[in-house]
């Protein structure tokens, strides 16, 4: 079994993708072997309500329980968050909160960062946060959103020590420096931008955070989901309990996911 | 099924006495667990840097000592700059001599200068590939920090000079806007690309293929070793389009030399 934990529906709009919608999502997890996937909107990043996004996509997931996990995306900067996030948790059951600060106009360390991350905690929820949605170099003009920091990060779980976080599409970690943010045992590293191989980035953060801070994940639709599986393939000489903790474990135990152990693996 | 990666690099002074080979074998031990059996590395001088001809050899120098540790698995290109003159094309000459099988450009020059056709001109004669640094940087503060990175129409300005030119775009996905590069690439048919480079975007590889044909695509990693391997596997390829793209459309660049 394999839970991807970076995965977005939706259009974005500077490039097309070519699996949007919940349906399309799913005849591409099938192909590759993802049992499920923990996903969110592409919308809720780029409409001025965030909130409209969610809707579209808890509606989308509905459609295939156990396979997609939707996470609701909050704007704390927009009026009547709080509320929209009360929906999200109680109608929805929201298995966490994802934050797209340069997006919306907002920084993790300004009020409403801290604002968004003291609901988070008193909801007991996690925090995702995707480093990047695409590389800076190829930005459209339009796009003036930059990448989130390992020194913002560090700031944020210092000032929030109850509060976990999903970090999806890093690259750059450092595993002493997330060690000295007191992030061991409440992070969730995904690796599509890490390498097994050569540089060892996942090696090294196994040795300093342990192997339960390591979780399968592609960024899937924007990237293939090829290069994961490989790295998945080369942790094989990992303890065989370790790989399966990789692939879906930790992503279960993070996410509190009771549903997705009996979702039907793809054919 | 073989896979020969076309863009690789040595990193490190393993030339010197007493050197860290660390690097190039962590280079073939992951070679070994991907089923890569050819890796075709390269020291450029990177960060702006206009060097002298003796730090340009000391680069070489490094990968011919890679080349002599690991002489089945590792094969080089010769880095050069245009700006050195005809030192640049005696250290072509002194690489090709010590067995490598490439030039190596990087962003010293744009590939429309003129300092560049003399180099140009000697591949040509030695029917051996150019490999060239590239990108469309969108970005005006990655733009800023490569004035002179060549872009995939100005290595159609060379090609057209020198159609009878090898040249080889590197790292479709090194950075930049890579559907702009291979719209560009349509107008130019004698120019092989790369599919190395840390962007791992789906459907690179398909829209490579649809556009340009399968045989002007060359597998390389960049040493994004799992990355580059994966996305070949994972794009929509029939058996003979990917077993060309992962070695033998390389194979055929190497045996014009032999031709």
């Amino acid at each position: 079994m394999i839970i991807d934990v970076n995965a977005h529906l939706g259009h974005y709009p500077f490039r097309r993708l070519r699996f949007t919608g919940a349906s399309t999502m799913i005849e591409h997890m099938d192909s590759h072997g993802i049992t499920a996937a923990v996903v969110t909107s592409l919308h809720s990043v780029f409409y001025r309500d965030a909130h409209r996004g969610n809707e579209e996509l808890f509606h989308e997931c509905r459609k295939f329980p156990g396979r997609l996990i939707p996470v609701a995306t909050v704007n704390p900067t927009y009026a009547g968050w709080q509320r929209d996030l009360e929906q999200s948790v109680r109608e929805w059951q929201t298995k966490a909160i994802g934050l797209f600060p340069s997006y919306h106009n907002y920084s993790l360390t300004d009020q409403h960062g801290q604002s968004v991350l003291r609901s988070a905690a008193e909801h007991n929820l996690p925090v995702v946060l995707t480093q990047r949605l695409e590389d800076r170099r190829q930005r459209h003009p339009w796009d003036q959103a930059e990448d989130i920091s390992i020194e913002e990060l560090s700031e944020l779980a210092m000032a929030h020590p109850s509060v976990r976080f999903s970090l999806r599409n890093w690259s750059g970690l450092d595993g002493g420096q997330l060690l000295a943010a007191k992030l061991r045992g409440r992070c969730l590293i995904e690796f599509s931008r890490l390498q097994v191989l050569v540089s060892k980035d996942v090696p090294k953060l196994i040795s300093t955070l342990g192997v339960d801070s390591i979780a399968f994940g592609s960024h899937m639709p924007f990237d293939y989901v090829g290069p994961s599986l490989v790295k998945l393939a080369n942790l094989a000489t990992l303890p065989a309990g370790d790989c399966e903790k990789i692939a879906w474990k930790n992503a279960a135990a993070f996410f509190q996911l009771d549903d997705v152990t009996g979702a039907r693996p793809p054919q | 099924m073989r896979k020969f990666d076309a863009h690789n690099h040595v990193w490190d002074d393993v030339h010197l006495q007493n050197a860290d080979w660390t690097s190039v074998d962590n280079l073939i031990e992951a070679a070994d667990v991907l089923g890569i059996e050819k890796l075709f590395c390269s020291r450029p001088i990177t960060k702006g840097v206009m060097a002298d001809i003796q730090a340009v050899r000391s680069a070489n120098d490094s990968v011919l000592a890679a080349m002599k540790r690991q002489p089945e698995r590792l094969f080089g290109y010769c880095f050069v700059q245009p700006g050195n003159g005809k030192a640049a094309l005696d250290e072509i000459e002194r690489c090709l001599a010590a067995g490598m099988v490439g030039v190596k450009l990087y962003n010293q020059f744009k590939y429309t200068d003129p300092a560049v056709f003399p180099i140009a001109e000697r591949c040509i004669d030695r029917r051996i590939p150019i490999l060239g640094h590239s990108g469309y940087l969108t970005d005006p503060t990655a733009s800023a920090a490569q004035p002179n990175i060549s872009n995939a129409l100005e290595f159609c300005g060379l090609s057209s000079r020198y159609p009878e030119l090898i040249l080889i775009l590197g790292h479709i996905n090194g950075g930049g806007d890579w559907e702009w590069a291979i719209k560009a690439l349509r107008e130019c048919p004698n120019v092989y690309l790369d599919t190395s480079g840390s962007v791992q975007e789906d459907d690179t590889i398909g829209l490579c293929v649809r556009e340009l044909g399968h045989q002007r695509i060359l597998f390389a990693t960049d040493l994004l070793m799992e990355g580059g391997v994966g996305k070949i596997l994972a794009a929509e390829l029939t058996g003979q389009q990917r077993e060309d793209i992962l070695w033998r459309n390389f194979q055929s660049v190497l045996d014009r030399r032999a031709a």
